[in-house]
């Protein structure tokens, strides 16, 4: 599916508001109004690489947001390819700068910010983990691209035939790639239709986040993760003992 | 069961036995639940009856703590769905009780055959780590084997308070056949181990400051070194989240440049880099301590 | 996968008290793990279930644990194999190891 451009999207978004955004180096940062409230925005676009420092560039907007804007939600944009296998950033401890982004958001929300993400375009493997699935509540448009890797990936690396895998993709929606099939894991709460308000699914998202993970729960109900809620309910139960 | 007592070396069950106190370890979900992937059944690859992940109570020094440690010779330690909630019951479990949760690393990340399960489950483990953070629970990453702390499982190490490493542990995201591939060999040989490690194992990581201690490729030394960390805890504040900013910056000011990481070991105080390269654990820690002030 | 079940002959296991279950080995290429659980009354006869990922070797398998069976004291036990590719010799090591596990304690 052919994507807006940033600016097009951040305007769909947050309509007027969305001037007060900067989108440098396909980072973004900056504080718009969804519903009349103002927000804080991070995020990525252009299917951009992200390394050491866009995650120091986004954590430094985490801890303005949380200095300066007490409360304000934080809205996550994910439009990235991940890491670039980069050795100069491993070896600075490219994993540590991006802990370093999930515990500044994490200070945020226990200061009382919400935490919500929209996947937006790519949202594939590492670039979703370290700080868009951290949200408190995680949405994603019908046009991106969401999952761990494309079935045709996974048969490369995994060396099974990619027509084994597609079969078995119809059954277990984890091997599936794209917002749906990550939606009924409860990866994601809700799949927005891209020509849809989004305007005002994100507002009443914003409203109606709380912090607690209900993912797994999530992935139970939809079928499309059955087993870790129980498993973990039953570590909970047998450690009681 | 080899007779060694190298760390690296050892299965994840010997690695728990010869941390904890003598018989003080209780396993949750043992092996006879046989709570095994359906994925891996369904795709006709082995089963194992703890997916990968062995996981408990036990004691240190006398001290309760919970206790997992992953299986890195199956599907190289890869988190899918029944091992990547293990793992977050536990660190939920540590939350509630108020009780130290250390995890023993040795994982590549997602588990591919697993697809979006694995990935999703490691996020929820991060959240569980946090929540103990919250309380001021520790939580501790070991890392210490030779496939060492990679992809999703890299960053959820730093998630945790602490990280013991040893100098056979590595930790990053993208693993060194990766890199070069996408970067060629000249940027990257990954069979030049000297190179690897000094990018991604212990004794860098414990020099810039992100492995909390370096020890001995020994259970006794990691024992000890879980032993001291229980009673700590690194509390998820603004000040330290401002602290920690400038530091990384810091990082990457002076050394986003530099190629060679003999340079960052000078950078940080290390003056000879021949003796450090063959010290061990405390020694190197003592050759390096001027440098990491 | 080749999947198969089969009980063997084997005199009573002796102790009854001790671990209810022991395991030994890991899966991994070229390895398997054997977990060995204690039924719940005296039997003469081993019950082993085997999952292996390499077809074609039933006989091998049989012959290995019906030696077994015959050697050790291992009746009213349930024997569960996962395996990787593990060479004859190992399977044989890997059940002493689990069944030394279960009837002397630790190692």
């Amino acid at each position: 599916m052919k994507q807006p451009s940033p600016r097009a999207l951040l305007g769909k978004l947050f309509g007027g508001s969305a001037k007060g955004i900067a989108v440098e180096k396909s980072l973004i940062t900056g504080y718009a109004q969804v519903g009349g409230k103002a927000v804080c925005v991070i995020g990525t676009c252009n299917g951009t690489y992200i390394g050491n420092e866009a995650a120091l560039v986004l954590a430094a907007h985490v801890i303005d947001c949380i200095e300066r804007h007490p409360r304000t939600p934080i809205v996550m944009l994910v439009d990235s390819a991940g890491q670039e296998p980069n050795r100069l950033d491993e070896m600075l401890g490219l994993a540590s700068y991006f802990g370093h982004l999930l515990s500044c958001l994490e200070v945020a929300r226990r200061k009382g910010h919400k935490l919500i993400t929209i996947a937006t375009g790519k949202a594939i493997g590492g670039a979703f983990i370290c700080y868009g699935m951290f949200a408190d509540r995680i949405y994603a448009l019908d046009s991106a691209s969401v999952g761990l890797m494309p079935i045709a990936a996974m048969s490369a690396v995994t060396k099974i035939p990619a027509a084994v895998l597609q079969k078995l993709s119809k059954t277990m929606p984890s091997l599936e790639f794209g917002a749906e099939p990550f939606a009924l894991l409860g990866g994601v709460e809700e799949v927005w239709p891209s020509k849809g308000d989004t305007q005002a699914r994100l507002a009443k998202a914003i409203a109606a986040a709380s912090a607690d993970d209900n993912r797994a729960a999530l992935g139970k109900k939809r079928g499309g993760r059955k087993l870790a809620l129980d498993i973990r309910n039953r570590v909970l139960a047998e450690s009681a003992k | 069961m080899t007779g060694t007592s190298l760390f690296h070396e050892q299965t994840a069950r010997q690695r728990i036995a010869a941390v904890v106190d003598a018989g003080s370890f209780v396993e949750l979900l043992p092996p006879p639940e046989r709570l095994t992937s359906p994925y891996l059944a369904q795709l006709g690859i082995p089963v194992s009856f703890d997916d990968g992940i062995v996981i408990g109570k036990a004691k240190i020094g006398g001290k309760k703590l919970y206790i997992a440690a992953q299986v890195g010779q199956f599907v190289g330690g890869a988190v899918g769905e029944i091992h990547g909630a293990k793992l977050t019951g536990l660190f939920k479990a540590a939350a509630r009780d108020r009780v130290p949760c250390a995890l023993v690393i040795e994982s590549g990340g997602v588990r591919l055959h697993e697809g979006s399960a694995g990935e999703i489950a490691i996020t929820e483990t991060m959240r569980a780590i946090f929540e103990c953070r919250a309380k001021k629970v520790p939580t501790i990453a070991v890392i210490g084997s030779d496939i060492g702390a990679y992809g999703g499982i890299g960053i959820l190490s730093t998630c945790c308070d602490f990280r013991v490493m040893t100098e056979h542990g590595r930790l990053g995201i993208s693993g060194p056949i990766v890199i070069e591939k996408w970067m060629g060999k000249k940027a990257y040989d990954s069979s030049n181990r000297a190179l690897v490690w000094k990018t991604s194992g212990g004794k860098t990581k414990y020099l810039l400051g992100d492995a909390d201690a370096l020890v001995h490729d020994d259970a006794g030394a990691v024992r000890e070194a879980i032993g001291k960390l229980l009673a700590k805890s690194s509390p998820v504040t603004l000040k330290n989240a401002k602290a920690r900013q400038a530091a990384l910056a810091k990082r990457l000011k002076r050394f986003g440049k530099t190629e060679n990481p003999d340079d960052v070991w000078k950078g940080m105080g290390v003056r000879d880099i021949a003796a450090a390269s063959l010290a061990s654990g405390p020694e190197f820690v003592a050759l390096a301590k001027t440098g990491r002030k | 996968m080749e999947k198969f079940a089969k009980a063997f002959p084997s005199k009573p296991l002796k102790n009854t008290a001790g671990k209810p279950w022991a395991l030994a080995g890991v899966v991994g290429s070229g390895n398997l793990e054997v977990l060995v659980e204690r039924g719940s009354r005296p039997s003469d006869a081993m019950e082993c279930h085997i999952e292996t990922s390499i077809p074609g070797y039933k006989a091998s398998w049989l012959a290995a644990l019906a030696d077994f069976a015959h050697h050790y004291p291992a009746g009213g036990t349930k024997v569960t194999i996962n395996d990787q590719g593990a060479p004859p010799v190992l399977v044989t090591l890997r059940l002493r190891q689990a069944y030394d596990h279960l009837t002397k304690g630790e190692k």
